[in-house]
């Protein structure tokens, strides 16, 4: 066969072939202003690699199937995307196009928009609480100085290593100061168990239930070393589809309500600790001492901006990101706000100041 | 009506003014009466307790109520549930161990075992005999199995707190025998352990080294270090088997990396420089050495160091080198002996892209072959694909998602390749050129499907250029 012949025939098949792979891979085609789906992506899965969230009000929405109800009428399918490998994970998604919406802790989310992502931030997916240090049971050591050059458990890339390094610093001490090594929240307290490390910050009741590991020290309440969890939505996504992210956003604080009750606590800590990291025992515990609606709370207020200013700045400082992040055109709470006004929950979360207090 | 506790005051007085005197029928009866309203007072009061610590009522104005919150569940398990519990738990930890012992089976030491299949139907339209019966018909399609095999790798030593493990991998590849037959050959490919010196689980950040003794592949170029059932397109770049860097070798390779560029806002890492050194053989796979001189070979790679994000992420430049010798041999009333030893270099440079779904490969490949008489052939390969890759496979995070079923995202890559070899420069119109294009569709974890059409071109006169069609299955376990 002659190389022109070849050509033909090739280009034929070729042509054909693409043309049923088109066909095949051709979306549902939908109004100009509806997606066909929305994918949703959380920071995190369930032990085991079960696709369950934990922790924030957007495993809530996922538990009540909120963001389905809402866009149910606009025959719109909501994927969820549960990644174990937190929110480093969620941002390699988002770089290749895999993402809508998303929860985020703090510094994954920076590290991502320091890097180039759009997002825009719609709300706030909690704050507060306390911070426990935890060690194997039978450490001899006293306070933080006693594990100087020892090994402390994160997971690098996370919220949590922000956290580790406020914590540090708050006694005076660097990731230098330790052999800092990356795992898993279950890797983590397996390593606990083992001994291959030396501290690791978690809520510990479970484990000290179990004779693995005690306390070290706790930080109560301190709003300047916890973090906030952000709900986003990509640029793009927003900027083409306004009227789902408002959907969204409404079914989320729908569901927030729910999560901010009181008289849904149980329940609450119930949907949480079908996650399995952390179970219900140590949300009663843990959640000791605040209400629902003040760790819940979807206001981007001005502790929710002072939080992420601080924790760009600390990032930096502990040289987490290279580059200079900034906020402005990063929020953008006209969803939340008309959310609000469309449930009538304008004044149903407590606005608080940028040092975490109710703003009178 | 009376609180609690002012029948509980009731009755303690009732109790103390009965033990001044003889108490009357008439005032026990007044003290049973107090102290059953007084019992009577104290369940009430522990019911409304438990009631307000089961149940929180709503916060106003976001004050921070310690007190009606609670750290008791709901429910308190009896002992007739935690005996139940118990059972299960004896029921579970036995079939766990009966099992263990009867439908497991058990390696003396950590053991994943792998392996891969292809099924292959092809079509040509020069007829060939290649690879059947030594006495054959023409033929111009063929199914076949053109790869079996089976892997065994672990930990020798698994060192938990730093990762500084020693490894083995044992493999076999399934080969047809040569003409063909009924049977078929199974051959060790890989047989070596791995030691890895510097910490591997204690950060991305950490450099890697490993030292490989055993029988391997070899760092040469791109290509030739993938997995045969990893590469792109169905046949191999002609240089990997025109130059023999394909060929798996016997010896010792320290493979390591330096300076990584750590992105962990996205679990990336990209070592500036990536390097090996070894020293081999030379004279292939399953064998001994067949001279005193051994083969040296070295390799240098560079990546760029940006972000994950950035439109560079993954372009990288390597070399490699392999010094190497062979025997010259020369045949003489019938015997052949080696009368010398002459030099086998090869020199490789590669560029290396992958920004999804965007990617190229670019190597070229030259040999340096000292001969008996007459001057050293030299020789050369390169090849340049092109691919677009969409789905989700490749993309680590969205593959390792957490799911309840047995799910896999699926990717759909569309290639092209052009791969020229020419085995000996110095002469003329002895070059041949293939030009391939084909789909990859990526299943499962270990499964897809390959669709290639290439037209190869030979230089050479009297020799008409072939066109095949192939399409291939490949399953992996």
């Amino acid at each position: 066969m002659k190389l022109s012949q070849f050509i033909r025939k090739t280009t034929l098949l070729i042509g054909a072939t693409t043309s049923a792979l088109a066909l095949f891979w051709a979306a549902p085609s939908h109004a100009e202003d509806k997606p066909a789906t929305v994918r949703i992506a959380f920071s995190g899965a369930g032990t085991g690699g079960r696709p369950v969230g934990t922790g924030t009000t957007l495993a809530i929405a996922h538990q009540l199937g909120s963001i389905e109800q809402a866009l149910k009428a606009d025959n719109i399918k909501v994927v969820w995307n549960f990644f174990p490998g937190a929110g480093p994970a969620t941002n390699e998604a988002l770089a290749s196009g895999l993402v809508d919406f998303a929860y985020h802790g703090d510094l994954p989310l920076i590290v991502g928009r320091s890097t180039g992502l759009k997002h825009k931030v719609l709300a706030s997916l909690g704050r507060f609480g306390n911070t426990y240090f935890v060690v194997p049971a039978d450490s001899a050591a006293r306070n933080l100085a006693d594990l100087k050059g020892k090994r402390i458990g994160v997971f690098k890339g996370t919220a949590g290593q922000l956290t580790l390094n406020r914590v540090l610093e708050k006694y005076g001490f660097t990731e230098k100061d330790f052999k800092v090594v990356s795992m898993n929240a279950d890797t983590a307290k397996a390593a606990l168990a083992t001994k291959d490390i030396d501290g690791y910050i978690t809520s510990p009741f479970d484990l000290e239930a179990r004779g693995i590991a005690k306390v070290l020290f706790e930080i109560k309440r301190d709003p300047k070393i916890t973090s906030v969890g952000t709900f986003w939505v990509t640029e793009d996504f927003e900027k083409k589809y306004p009227q789902t992210t408002q959907k969204v956003v409404t079914a989320l604080v729908r569901a927030t309500q729910f999560a901010s009750e009181e008289k849904n606590r149980d329940q609450v800590f119930k949907y949480w600790a079908a996650g399995g990291s952390t179970p219900y025992s140590d949300f009663l515990k843990t959640w000791d001492g605040y209400t629902l609606k003040e760790r819940n709370s979807p206001l981007l207020d001005d502790y929710y901006v002072a939080s992420l200013k601080k924790a760009i700045d600390e990032a930096k400082r502990f040289k987490l990101i290279r580059r200079d992040v900034s906020t402005e055109d990063w929020l953008e709470p006209k969803y939340l706000n008309q959310a609000l006004k469309e449930l009538k929950l304008e004044r149903y979360w407590d606005e608080f100041d940028t040092n975490g207090n109710i703003k009178k | 009506m009376p609180s609690s506790k002012q029948w509980l005051g009731a009755g303690l007085v009732a109790l103390a003014s009965s033990a001044q005197a003889a108490p009357s029928t008439e005032e026990l009866q007044k003290q049973i009466d107090a102290l059953q309203r007084s019992v009577e007072a104290l369940q009430q009061q522990l019911q409304e307790t438990r009631r307000a610590e089961t149940t929180v009522t709503p916060p106003k104005g976001g004050d921070i109520l310690a007190s009606q919150t609670s750290s008791q569940p709901a429910s308190i398990a009896t002992k007739e549930d935690v005996d139940g519990l118990r059972s299960d738990l004896e029921n579970y930890k036995y079939e766990q161990q009966r099992n263990r012992e009867t439908k497991t089976a058990l390696s003396s030491r950590a053991l994943t075992i792998g392996g891969s299949v292809q099924a292959r139907a092809t079509y040509q339209d020069v007829p060939t005999r290649a690879g059947s019966t030594a006495v054959a018909d023409d033929r111009y399609s063929s199914f076949d199995v053109p790869q079996a095999t089976l892997n065994f790798s672990g930990s020798l030593y698994r060192d938990y707190a730093e990762g500084r493990n020693l490894d083995y991998r044992l493999a076999f590849a399934y080969a047809k025998n040569t003409p063909a037959n009924n049977n078929s050959q199974f051959n060790v490919t890989d047989a070596y352990l791995r030691y890895s010196p510097f910490p591997t689980v204690t950060g991305l950040e950490e450099p890697k080294l490993t030292l490989t003794l055993g029988q391997q592949q070899i760092p040469f170029g791109l290509e030739a270090q993938v997995g045969e059932e990893l590469r792109p397109v169905i046949n191999s770049a002609q240089f990997l088997n025109g130059l023999g860097v394909g060929t798996r070798q016997i010896g010792l390779i320290v493979r390591g990396d330096y300076d990584p560029y750590v992105d962990y806002g996205f679990n990336y890492r990209a070592p500036l420089l990536e390097y090996a050194v070894g020293v081999v053989n030379g004279n292939g796979p399953n064998k001994s050495d067949d001279n005193s001189d051994k083969d040296w070979i070295a390799r240098a790679a560079l990546t760029l160091p940006v972000d994950y994000n950035s439109l560079f992420r993954e372009l990288k430049l390597g070399a490699s080198y392999y010094k190497g010798s062979k025997n010259l041999t020369r045949t003489a009333g019938g015997v052949t002996s080696v009368v010398d030893q002459g030099k086998s270099d090869r020199f490789g440079f590669d560029i290396y892209y992958n920004h999804d779904p965007f990617g190229f490969t670019y190597e070229l490949a030259q040999g340096s072959d000292e001969t008996l008489n007459g001057p050293d052939v030299k020789s050369r390969g390169q090849y340049l694909t092109l691919f677009y890759t969409f789905g989700e496979q490749w993309v680590k995070s969205f593959r390792g998602q957490a799911k309840y079923d047995d799910w896999w995202p699926k990717s759909y890559q569309l290639f092209t390749r052009w791969d020229q070899w020419d085995p000996n420069r110095d002469v003329a119109k002895d070059k041949t050129t293939i030009s391939t294009g084909g789909l990859n569709v990526f299943f499962a974890e270990t499964t897809k499907f390959q669709l290639n059409v290439s037209h190869t071109d030979y230089e050479e006169d009297n020799r008409e250029s072939e066109n095949q069609y192939l399409a291939q299955f490949q399953f992996g376990f």
